[in-house]
């Protein structure tokens, strides 16, 4: 059954893949570019040989050179697992068409991409922050993420802290540590 | 610094509470004894004058003091009987099996801080804790305990008491209302739902009752269902429990204990203070003795509604079985032993003469000694001082069981008050049984009840009721 | 620049100047709408009003915050606010090795933590090739079983909970409590197991789990069906469930739900028959499925489900191989780079974890997918036309944790 599905997602998606069709172990997975992604989506949805009615998860990865959005797939037809790698979105303004229309569980799954890593989902009528503050300015997840700049940028970067750095004032010169010569 | 001052200087808080609260006493108690010597007399002849009025305020103090210790003993009852329920053990540090930990909470309920939240309307927000207790109590004033232990005998006494308990609704309207809070505000309007639909059942179901007896006064539908002279055969009648009301108004009973479960905000019906959905509802924003008010009411409230379920419909404080009955049936049919069917045990320990005083100085010591030792032989880990004051408290159960039992026989009152707290507080753990076992029930769904089935249920009570009467009676 | 601040008495104590504005706390966010879809939401029609449920509240399962729109009693629309217990772990993950991360995946779904711990499991044993013993995956599927059951009885108490009996809660938490005690007595811990290992488990079983275990299966059944005696035949209980909140299959794999919620409404799709993994194969058990999709569904539905997995337990006992019970692995693990999908059948719903890696002894990337985040999504679908009191009883069916959602 895997090499069937290979062969009929290499014969139907030839123009928009942008890789081999690799399969490994029980998953089976494909590259396209940003730009088909709504159409290769909505064709593995509907058409009754593909049928990937089911959307598992939805995710993106940055790695360090481009954006994916990785989307995984099942049928509960035939019962394949796919995943489906958008590749090549700049690391600068990575756009990527929202499959809301066909899945309206991805609203939030998107939500966290973009607030992750800065994806816009077009499309998304509810594309804001999910788990950061709504003020927040960076994308934590992304690979350029560092965290000390973001807390000087941070609301709370004039805040006194608790926690001493010296000893309080009547304290003894030395440390009241028990020392044995044995 | 005088040496007084210094002195004092050196007291701890405890000494300093001492001695201040010991002089004042002393000086007080002079005060007292003088002014009863100077004006005794002219105080007891105006009080004497007055007797109703005296009688009045002395029912109406008795009651407000001895609220809070029967609201104590109910939530008490709540935390333990919910708690064994749970199968965990609820309170058992505070006193002997957590019995002081309710009075403690109302200590710690005292102080506490006391805000008003910003943008509250100061007055009514004040006021509407006072409103509901002062309406529950008010409740109590009517509630017969025993021959001759009431509050006021009225002949409306049932519709004083529901126009009374319709107050409560104004105050959690109050509470709800002004407390600027989403949550309260929701609360209160369903509280105000709910309690209004309610209460016309509750008010129904009663109606048939009035019928068969004839009388709105609670304390006279309390000795129709006792030993009571019937006016229609002349003869005394109605010892047996058979005479109460709840046989003859099975319906009505049913509907009454429902709506009242309403009514007291009890669960199933308790989504006012629906603690997972809206936080505490019209309470949320109350603290303090503020919401000790709420809480008192509410428990003083369960403890009415079982009240007025036991005197309307379970025979009030009469006995359930006719002890004087039965000892004449058993002298009449055989002549064996002789039982008194007047039954008076007459203590007089004058009659013992010059050994009382070995008696009330040996009965204690022997007393504990006797209790005690089974203690002692037959359990090992027992130590000798566990033994004798094992013994001692057994010895004080003792004496005042005797004094309990002493008292029922001989007072009517005794005896009427026991078998009324017995009965009321079986309701009332019926009630705290409802609220560890069940669910609670949406709002649509408890107006849905309460409009479609119990209104026409004690409409149907109330025709039948009617109609038998005129049939059976007329 | 000077302002003059608003200043008003305090109501409790006139000297005390306070200098805010008396204002009606709105729980409108206080910058203008980003998005099309909070602007429509923040803007009230005649007669409308907001309800905030806090981060702190007595029935959100976890810190959730919801802004409620109400319409008197019932609901017209609502916006979850998440991320009060984000901690960042899949960023965290990526800074630690490939065995570290199994400890922080704990704490996630933290009812049922081993299944938070075997997906990861899944996927790195995907991405390395890793083949484990069979008694591991033995007694993987045993423990894991355990803990479905002790998440299902947490479900129904907490369930029951949020309808106001008080009750069934704590007979929930002895049920809960036994399980839990056991498995305390397997891996160490009462919560938090730090269990799973990639290749096999901590440690073999031994005898007072086994003993623990075989007590408590000779009681199961009959302490079950007293459990849930309490509460599926109490009337009050079922017409406050029956009904409510249905959902059908179109819209549930639209929502994209996995688990009970999606087998309530009729589809039979479980990732241990439609994906199998580990020894799921070779055991015997059914896939309870019902078709009404309401809460009363999904709850008989999970009350089903330990049925399913007492069969499942037994069938482990007397199938219980020998042999080792992890896989020899060097302590650094460099696997090659590639990308793994490992999904497991948990309590709510697919578990599951990408893990993408770049040759390096980190992760890459460690992406977890959680059943909860998406079951909460759908409280937006269902909760608005129904009261109050039902929206929390819809919420609480769903069975969310928020440490799953907010990871």
């Amino acid at each position: 059954m895997d090499r069937a599905l290979r062969r009929r997602l290499e014969a139907r998606f030839s123009d928009a893949l942008t890789g081999p069709v690799r399969q490994r172990h029980d998953e089976t997975e494909i590259r396209i570019g940003p730009g088909s992604v709504s159409e290769v989506l909505r064709a593995l949805h509907d058409e009754p040989e593909l049928s990937f009615q089911m959307l598992l998860d939805l995710t993106a990865v940055d790695t360090g050179t481009q954006m994916q959005v990785v989307y995984h797939l099942w049928s509960p037809a035939s019962g394949d697992w796919l995943r489906v790698i958008a590749d090549g979105l700049s690391r600068d303004d990575p756009r990527v068409p929202s499959v809301v229309a066909l899945w309206p569980g991805a609203e939030w799954q998107e939500r966290e991409a973009y607030d992750m890593f800065g994806v816009t989902f077009e499309g998304n009528r509810d594309l804001r922050r999910i788990y950061m503050p709504p003020d927040y300015t960076s994308f934590p997840l992304r690979k350029d993420f560092f965290l000390a700049d973001d807390a000087a940028r941070s609301p709370g970067a004039g805040v006194q802290h608790m926690e001493r750095t010296e000893a309080p004032v009547g304290a003894p010169k030395e440390a009241l540590v028990r020392r044995t010569n044995a | 610094m005088t040496a007084v001052s210094r002195a004092w200087g050196r007291l701890t808080l405890p000494g300093k509470v001492v001695f201040t609260i010991v002089p004042l006493l002393v000086l007080l108690t002079i005060a007292l004894v003088v002014a009863i010597g100077l004006f005794g007399t002219l105080v007891v002849d105006i009080l004497i004058a007055n007797i109703g009025i005296v009688r009045f305020v002395v029912a109406v103090t008795i009651i407000l003091l001895l609220s809070p210790p029967i609201a104590f003993v109910i939530i008490y009852m709540e935390m333990k009987i919910i708690a064994l329920m749970n199968l965990r053990l609820g309170p058992d540090r505070v006193g002997p099996w957590g019995t002081l930990l309710s009075t403690v909470h109302g200590l710690k309920v005292l102080m506490k801080e006391d805000f008003t939240p910003t943008g509250a309307d100061a007055v009514v927000f004040t006021w509407a804790p006072v409103v509901v207790f002062a309406s529950t109590i008010m409740a109590v004033l009517v509630i017969p305990f025993a021959p001759g232990l009431f509050g006021q005998d009225m002949n409306i006494a049932l519709l004083y008491f529901f126009a009374v308990g319709g107050l409560t609704i104004v105050g959690l309207l109050m509470a709800g209302w002004s407390s600027f809070n989403k949550y309260s505000l929701l609360g209160g309007l369903r509280s105000a739902a709910q309690i209004v639909s309610y209460e016309i059942p509750l008010t129904l179901s009663v109606v048939g009752l009035l019928i068969l007896a004839g009388t709105m006064s609670l304390n006279q539908l309390v000795e129709l269902q006792g030993p009571h002279l019937d006016a229609a055969t002349g003869q005394m009648t109605g010892a047996w429990f058979t005479d109460w009301f709840v046989f003859r108004q099975p319906l009505g009973f049913l509907i009454f204990f429902i709506a009242a479960t309403a009514e007291g905000n009890r669960t199933p019906f308790d989504l006012t203070e629906a603690d997972s959905e809206i936080v505490a509802g019209f309470g949320t924003e109350y603290s303090g003795m503020r919401f000790g008010f709420f809480y008192f009411a509410e428990y003083i409230n369960v403890f009415v509604l079982s009240a007025l379920t036991v005197v309307l419909f379970l025979g009030g404080w009469n006995a359930p079985f006719d002890i004087n009955g039965i000892f004449a049936w058993l002298n009449s049919v055989q002549s064996v032993v002789t039982f008194p069917t007047a039954f008076a045990w007459d203590v007089n320990p004058a009659a013992v003469g010059l050994p009382l005083l070995f008696i009330v100085a040996l009965a204690p010591v022997l007393a504990t000694l006797i209790l005690g030792a089974p203690f002692y032989l037959l359990r090992s880990s027992t130590k000798w001082w566990h033994a004798i004051l094992i013994g001692f408290v057994l010895f004080n159960v003792l004496v005042v069981g005797l004094l309990l039992v002493w008292a029922y026989v001989n007072f009517e009152w005794a005896a009427g008050l026991f078998w009324f707290l017995g009965k009321t507080f079986a309701f009332v753990y019926l009630f705290v049984w409802l609220r560890g076992t069940l669910p609670r029930v949406r709002i649509d769904q408890l107006m849905g009840f309460a409009w479609k089935w119990l209104l026409p249920a004690s409409l149907l009570n109330l025709f039948v009721t009617a109609a038998a009467v005129l049939v059976i009676g007329g | 620049m000077t302002t003059t601040i608003p200043r008003h008495a305090s109501a409790d104590d006139p000297r005390v100047l306070l200098d805010e504005e008396i204002g009606v706390f709105e729980p409108v966010p206080p910058y203008p709408p980003r998005t099309e879809r909070e602007a429509e939401f923040y803007t009230l029609r005649d007669g409308e009003m907001f309800l905030n449920m806090g981060p702190q509240h007595p029935s959100t399962h976890g810190v959730l915050r919801i802004v409620l729109k109400l319409d008197g009693e019932r609901v017209v629309d609502l916006d979850p606010v998440l991320g009060y217990l984000h901690r960042g772990v899949e960023k965290l993950c990526e800074n630690a090795d490939y065995h570290q991360t199994i400890c922080y995946t704990d704490p996630l779904e933290y009812v049922s933590a081993l299944f938070n711990e075997w997906a990861p499991c899944l996927a790195f044993e995907k991405l390395m090739d890793v083949e484990v013993p069979p008694r591991a995956e033995y007694i993987r599927v045993l423990s894991s079983e355990l803990l479905r059951i002790a998440s299902h009885a947490l479900f129904m108490g907490w369930m029951a909970l949020d309808l106001g009996g008080l009750t069934p809660i704590l007979w929930s938490f002895i049920e809960r409590d036994e399980i839990v005690d056991m498995l305390s007595a397997l891996t160490g811990a009462r919560m938090l197991f730090n269990y799973f290992r990639i290749g096999g488990v901590n440690g073999d079983l031994n005898h007072e789990f086994m003993s623990r275990l075989g007590d408590w299966m000779s009681r199961a059944t009959e302490q079950h069906a007293a459990n849930i005696g309490l509460l599926n035949e109490n009337e009050i209980f079922v017409r406050r469930m029956r009904g409510l909140g249905t959902l059908d299959t179109a819209t549930a794999i639209r929502m994209c739900m996995t688990g009970p919620n999606l087998r309530a409404t009729g589809l039979p799709f479980d990732i241990r028959r439609a994906h199998p993994y580990s020894v799921y194969p070779e055991l015997e058990f059914d896939i309870p499925t019902r078709t009404e999709g309401d809460c009363l569904a999904r709850y008989l539905l999970r009350v089903d489900e330990i049925k399913q997995s007492l069969r499942i337990i037994d069938q482990c006992l007397h199938q219980m191989p020998d042999g080792p019970v992890m896989a020899k692995l060097p302590r650094l693990l460099r696997p090659r780079p590639g990308r793994a999908y490992g999904a497991v059948e948990g309590p709510r719903g697919q578990y599951a974890v990408y893990a993408v890696s770049d040759g390096t002894d980190q992760p890459f990337r460690f992406r977890i997918h959680d059943p909860s985040f998406i079951h909460l999504q759908a409280v937006g679908t269902l909760m608005p036309g129904n009261l109050v009191a039902d929206a929390m009883a819809v919420m609480a069916s769903l069975d969310p944790i928020m440490g799953g959602v907010d990871k």
